[in-house]
């Protein structure tokens, strides 16, 4: 037993050696620590490709040096990434750059801090129409521009303004940032940013029925009111969207909410059919809706009296606009305008009606309610919008933030259109009936749409992005099943013209480099310094000659031999 | 690059432990034993040291000066003087003159507590992209270092193990001791009671340490005279 004990002994001595020195080697692989001066949360401009054709940013990792814009003329930035903050942006400097595609390592935007909307939601800044315009500005230019460089955007705060302070003085004397002249190094270690596979679009419906009489062997008449929930923008981690198309949501829902209300009572229950639709794609030519509605069966989409869609209605004072592609004189369309109108004279705002034709052939899908119309059912939009935006416009930017949308604005457009479709439904055209009262327990409920409008401000909602169980689209259909009957729920391929790109926030670490050549000053140094020791303690302890005799080679020794 | 800094950091930190050996007679009398050994007692001394704290020092939360901790800090300080009295007078040298002998005892002391105490810290941080002054100091402290280990180590040969002394210089010799020894001490209650940045720390070290081993060569010469 002794014997044994005494072989084991080394042996587990040897294998705990053995232990120890793996974790050692271990410890000393991973000792890459972030120490950085600064680490920063940063957002990705989109990647994507519209037909083939690539656009946005196409590279992600960034390993150079920083500058700011005062830079000095002629210098060569092709591995330097400048830093811009919005308020010194000039939009025709980047125009230049990114067309005349002259060689940069990377570009860096600070946004405002009022912009984010985790902290910036109740700050005030001056000019904030002014920097809202910019910032649209420069976000139409770099989603329509293939950049072959890294492009990211940031939230100001206190640790990037002393950086960029600091790089502004060190440029002001004349020395941007290169390997030996130290400076501020960016680091972003991501990988190659790879195709994101099959974005899925989800659509969900709710449906309310209305009341059939018994004996009634047909559909009842079915109004549909859509609005798209999904967001387009320059940097897909900060699209929220809050006007386009937050405002359409919390309105549809509160809609859905009221007409619930009415609906469970049979008693109140109207003679109509309610269809919700949260349909996602809207900026990609609303290919979304065009999907849900293919799904439909005939008698369904032959059933759709009309159609009301809902963009953008957060932002406006005294005016909406209602947008059609059927001809004004319609009977249909006269009847839905002149039922808006007339709500609208109640509660003091004004309607218009915009006639815009569609072109079967052009692919180019302004509006929602256009994607009805290609299939004949009735439809119209209600934006504050006077004008169909371009494709990838108006989609929920960078600018569109908390602030910038009125919940009263809000809360009279949904009133506008309850009252309105539900003088359709009841049958009281024209009658001065108040349905939606302002102190009945049917009112629009403003703690509603406040913290739904909330909550959609901090969601980034880009359509690739969102997985199929992505929570905020559970939390859209539980909401939507709370108030209506029966919701479906569709899944779609989000095919055709876009293929979008992954990688859209990462951390920034920003290090504060020391040249080579102070490197190399400081071996210099060092090594005279020990020359000097060496020196002075041979001169001490031993004497000075023996120190002249370690350079000299003693001459005798070569006599002899010889 | 940065690694070129942590070769920086480390020739400064361990260089003039090495040009000390080399220039000396330390290496013509083939000391190297003697100052292995002085490591080996300066590791056992530092794990004494260790539990010691952590049996008796409580971790205070903020960073001031706390006077009765400090105070048993410095008491525990002392197990470094018996660390090297233990080194001086029990271990067997080979027949090396007393002169050689704190000396080389010293250089193994420092040369051990700069490996221990700074080049884990140099390893895993002058490495990184990021660039600090912090370890070109911490190389000076190193040097500081050296020199005062080499004072203690003379002032303890003095002490321990040589018998006719001056009476007049007894005094002196047992009060620039104990001044070496409570350097730690001292140093900690400048950077935390008095709030010095590293910098000035470092110099005053540096200061200090040249002036003491100025006192210590004086009083050991002046010890040797007698004898000679």
């Amino acid at each position: 037993m002794a014997a044994s004990k005494k072989s084991g002994g080394p042996r587990d001595m040897l294998e705990s050696m053995y232990s120890v020195i793996a974790l050692f080697f271990i410890l000393v692989a991973c000792v890459e620590l972030c120490d950085a001066a600064a680490v920063v949360d940063v957002y990705r401009l989109i990647q994507y490709d519209m037909s083939g054709s690539p656009f946005g940013s196409r590279f992600a990792s960034l390993n150079h040096h920083a500058a700011s814009l005062h830079f000095p003329p002629g210098a060569d930035l092709s591995r330097t990434v400048l830093i811009i903050p919005l308020r010194e942006l000039n939009i025709t400097f980047v125009r230049e750059y990114i067309f005349q595609k002259k060689p940069l390592g990377g570009l860096l935007f600070l946004l405002p801090e009022v912009f984010s909307f985790e902290n910036g939601g109740n700050k005030q800044i001056h000019e904030k129409e002014k920097m809202k315009n910019v910032l649209a500005e420069l976000e139409q230019l770099l989603i329509h521009a293939n950049i072959p460089y890294p492009v990211y955007f940031a939230f100001e705060n206190d640790e990037i303004e002393t950086v960029l302070a600091d790089i502004k003085k060190n440029d002001a004397i004349g020395q941007p940032a290169t390997a030996t002249t130290g400076g501020y190094k960016l680091v972003i270690p991501a990988p190659e940013p790879k195709k994101v596979a099959s974005p899925t679009i989800t659509n969900i419906q709710g449906w309310l029925s209305g009341l059939k009489a018994d004996g009634e062997a047909n559909q009842l008449p079915t109004i549909a009111i859509v609005a798209s929930y999904d967001t387009f923008g320059a940097a897909p981690a900060l699209s929220v969207g809050t006007d386009s198309n937050g405002s359409g949501i919390v309105a549809l829902l509160e809609i859905a909410r009221l007409f619930s209300l009415l609906y469970s009572n049979p008693k109140t229950r109207g003679r109509y059919n309610l269809l919700f639709g949260l349909t996602s794609g809207g900026p990609y030519n609303y290919n979304g809706t065009q999907k849900w509605l293919r799904s439909f069966d005939q008698r369904l989409r032959e059933s759709i009296d009309y159609a009301i869609c809902l963009n953008s209605i957060g932002s406006w004072d005294n005016e909406l606009w209602i947008h059609v592609s059927k001809p004004p004189e319609n009977a249909y369309v006269k009847q839905i305008f002149e039922g808006f109108s007339n709500v609208a004279e109640e509660l003091d705002l004004k309607v218009g009606l915009k006639h815009k034709k569609i072109n079967i052939s052009n692919p180019r899908v302004a509006w929602e309610h256009e994607q009805f119309s290609r299939l004949r059912v009735t439809a119209a939009t209600l934006s504050e919008l006077s004008v169909a935006p371009d494709i990838l416009e108006g989609t929920g930017g960078l600018f569109d933030s908390r602030q910038f949308v009125n919940e009263t604005a809000i809360i009279r457009g949904v009133k506008l259109v309850a009252e309105s479709l539900a003088r359709h439904i009841y049958g009281h055209q024209g009658k001065n009936v108040q349905i939606f009262a302002g102190d009945s327990s049917l009112a629009v409920n403003p703690a509603y749409v406040r913290s739904w409008l909330d909550l959609l401000s901090r969601t980034p909602r880009v359509a690739p992005f969102l997985s199929k169980n992505d929570p905020f689209v559970t939390a859209l259909k539980k909401e939507l099943a709370d108030h209506t009957d029966e919701v479906n729920v569709q899944h779609e391929n989000l095919e055709g013209m876009f293929t979008f790109y992954d990688s859209t926030s990462v951390r920034l670490n920003i290090y504060q480099v020391a040249s080579v050549t102070f490197d190399l000053l400081l071996l210099l140094v060092l090594g005279s310094y020990l020359i000097v020791l060496f020196s002075f303690l041979v001169i001490t302890t031993r004497g000075l000659d023996d120190l002249i005799s370690l350079f000299r080679r003693p001459p005798s020794r070569k006599v002899k031999t010889a | 690059m940065t690694v070129f800094h942590f070769f920086n950091c480390a020739i400064l930190t361990f260089g003039p432990h090495a040009v000390y050996y080399s220039a000396t007679p330390l290496s013509e009398y083939d000391t190297l034993g003697t100052s292995v050994k002085a490591a080996l007692v300066y590791l056992g001394t530092a794990l004494v040291k260790l539990v010691c704290l952590a049996t008796f020092l409580k971790v205070s939360e903020n960073d001031g000066f706390d006077p009765y901790q400090e105070l048993l800090k410095a008491l525990i300080g002392f197990i470094d003087v018996a660390g090297l009295y233990f080194a001086l007078t029990q271990l067997y040298h080979r027949n090396i003159s007393q002169n050689h002998k704190f000396q080389a005892v010293g250089l193994g002391w420092a040369f051990a507590d700069s490996v221990l105490h700074r080049l884990a810290p140099l390893w895993v941080g002058a490495r990184g992209l990021e660039f600090t002054w912090d370890y070109i100091l911490q190389g000076l402290e190193a040097n500081a270092n050296l020199v005062l280990s080499i004072s203690l180590a003379a002032l303890g040969s003095l002490m321990w193990l040589r018998k006719n002394k001056p009476k007049t210089l007894i005094p002196i010799i047992y009060a620039c001791a104990g001044i070496v020894a409570t350097m730690p001490s001292i140093t900690s209650y400048l950077r935390r009671g008095l709030g010095w940045h590293f910098p000035k720390v470092v110099g005053f070290e540096l200061f200090t340490s040249l002036v003491m081993a100025f006192i210590s060569w004086q009083l050991f010469s002046a010890c040797q005279r007698p004898s000679a």
